[in-house]
């Protein structure tokens, strides 16, 4: 095979301040790249992502195998059993299966969010974020807005008392310390510490589920108990099903929203006419936070593992070996958009793959819409002072594109 | 109300599908199966709506009602 001398480490610090330049030299000079750095097929063109969601040799299951591999290995039992319940647990979600088991799960959650639930929670967000906003005199915009909001919406969408909204926060960050396996220096230590508290979350959902089941109520949890109407043996989620549920909808919807609000901010407050054009134009929120996760989004990259054999453009891939479908780079692709470096809030029509695509689109992508439309309509109207204090710094991450903070200042 | 798909226009994004998989099912490949012409149940017209609106390529179109 032949290489092309280009580098494609993403995670220097230059591709982590800005991974755009790198990704515009991988679309353009080695479009389906075996980087040997990342151990990993990347795919940067809109093409070649959009049909990758389409090609069953390429799989989501990817955390069973894990598992499947670590018995066969027969790791240390102990540090094992803590670590293989959250795994277990991770190895329930939808997002890492294929179908049938995806298909199954997928009708089944598909009734707890539809479009007229999501839509009834417009008003609780909208005060949600009201009291966000009124409370913010500056600062960080991430710790005060951006990440308090969404897990106290998955908290109240699941019908948990408000009191418990930070245990959601903590459970979170848990979450996404086992699933990346993010944590740095003090690693084993805090590894421990996540495991202890997803036990804990699950003890937590295990309760709520079994209130739920004396005494439903007009929230989601009771609507994801509810039998799949089509199928004619009354499928239903387990409870072991419902808290894996539970704890994939917290970990899915909270860090992605949180940096969708987030980079949506940044992104407006590096280009103020189209702040101001916003501004004049509140009318502008839907198709300008399209433009906003096209631009700037919160995912760079989804993983796939190869389970057959397949070509993509003349490269031939193999069983076993890993794909990264590089959403940020195909949002950028020119042969898709048109001038794709430039942020234009009324790109229309604007087929922007942040939500991923297919089957596997993010089924909370509505509520994440809703979420990021009136948190930056809110931030845009109620914080006409609003103006960066500090550059700010991107996590080394290859998979989501997250801010360390967002510092700014408000002048009322 | 009644609703359709071009499925020249269709690019499988899957945004319809997000809002209500009832109303807006797909096909195995992640393609739009609401058909040329498909009748809304009465109640979920908001939904059939915000569903048509979430199509990134304005495959789907209201008909009528």
């Amino acid at each position: 095979m032949t290489s092309v001398a280009i580098d494609d480490d993403l995670l220097t610090a230059e591709a982590t301040a800005d991974p755009y330049p790198p990704f515009a030299r991988l679309r353009d000079q080695d479009p389906v790249r075996w980087s040997a750095r990342h151990r990993a097929w990347l795919l940067t063109r809109y093409d070649d992502v959009s049909a990758a969601f389409q090609n069953k040799a390429l799989s989501n299951d990817r955390v069973r195998p894990l598992l499947a591999a670590r018995r066969q290995r027969g790791e240390p039992p102990r540090e094992a059993s803590a670590a293989d319940r959250v795994l277990e647990l991770i190895g329930e979600w939808m997002v890492v299966s294929d179908p049938p088991a995806h298909t199954r799960l997928r009708r089944l959650a598909a009734g707890a969010f539809k479009g007229q639930r999501i839509s009834a929670m417009g008003e609780q967000i909208a005060a949600l974020v009201d009291e966000l906003v009124e409370a913010f005199t500056g600062g960080d915009l991430i710790s005060e807005i951006a990440y308090p909001l969404p897990a106290t919406v998955i908290a109240t969408m699941l019908g948990a008392p408000v009191a418990d909204r930070d245990r959601f926060r903590e459970w979170s960050d848990e979450l996404a310390l086992v699933a990346f396996g993010t944590g740095g220096d003090a690693r084993a230590e805090r590894h421990e510490r996540a495991l202890r508290g997803l036990r804990e979350m699950d003890a937590y959902f295990r309760e709520l589920i079994a209130l739920r089941r004396r005494e439903p109520a007009e929230d989601m949890l009771t609507a994801l108990m509810a039998a799949d109407g089509d199928s004619a043996a009354g499928d239903r989620l387990s409870d072991d099903e419902l808290v894996s549920m539970c704890a994939l909808l917290l970990f899915a919807g909270h860090e992605t929203t949180t940096n969708s609000i987030a980079n949506a901010t940044l992104a407006l407050l590096r280009h103020p006419d189209q702040l101001a054009r916003l501004r004049a134009d509140p009318e502008l929120i839907a198709p300008a936070v399209e433009e906003l996760l096209r631009f700037d989004g919160p995912i760079k990259v989804l993983n796939r593992w190869v389970v057959a054999e397949t070509e993509i453009r003349g490269r031939r891939i193999s069983p076993g070996e890993r794909v990264h479908l590089v959403l940020a780079s195909a949002n950028r692709d020119p042969e898709k958009f048109a001038d794709p470096d430039t942020l234009d809030l009324a790109r229309r029509p604007n087929p922007q793959i942040a939500f991923g695509k297919g089957i596997h689109a993010c089924i909370g992508a509505q509520l994440a819409r809703m979420e990021t439309r009136i948190a930056v309509a809110r931030i845009v109207e109620r914080l006409p002072g609003l103006t960066l204090a500090a550059e700010p710094r991107w996590k080394p991450s290859l998979a989501s594109r997250s801010l360390e903070e967002l510092r700014v200042e408000v002048v009322r | 109300m009644r609703i359709g798909v071009d499925p020249d226009v269709c690019e499988a994004h899957g945004q319809c599908s997000v809002v209500d998989l009832d109303l807006f099912p797909l096909d195995d490949d992640g393609y739009s199966a609401v058909g040329p012409d498909r009748e809304v149940p009465p109640g979920e017209e908001e939904a059939a709506r915000i569903g048509v609106d979430a199509c990134p390529v304005r495959a789907l179109r209201v008909l009528a009602g």
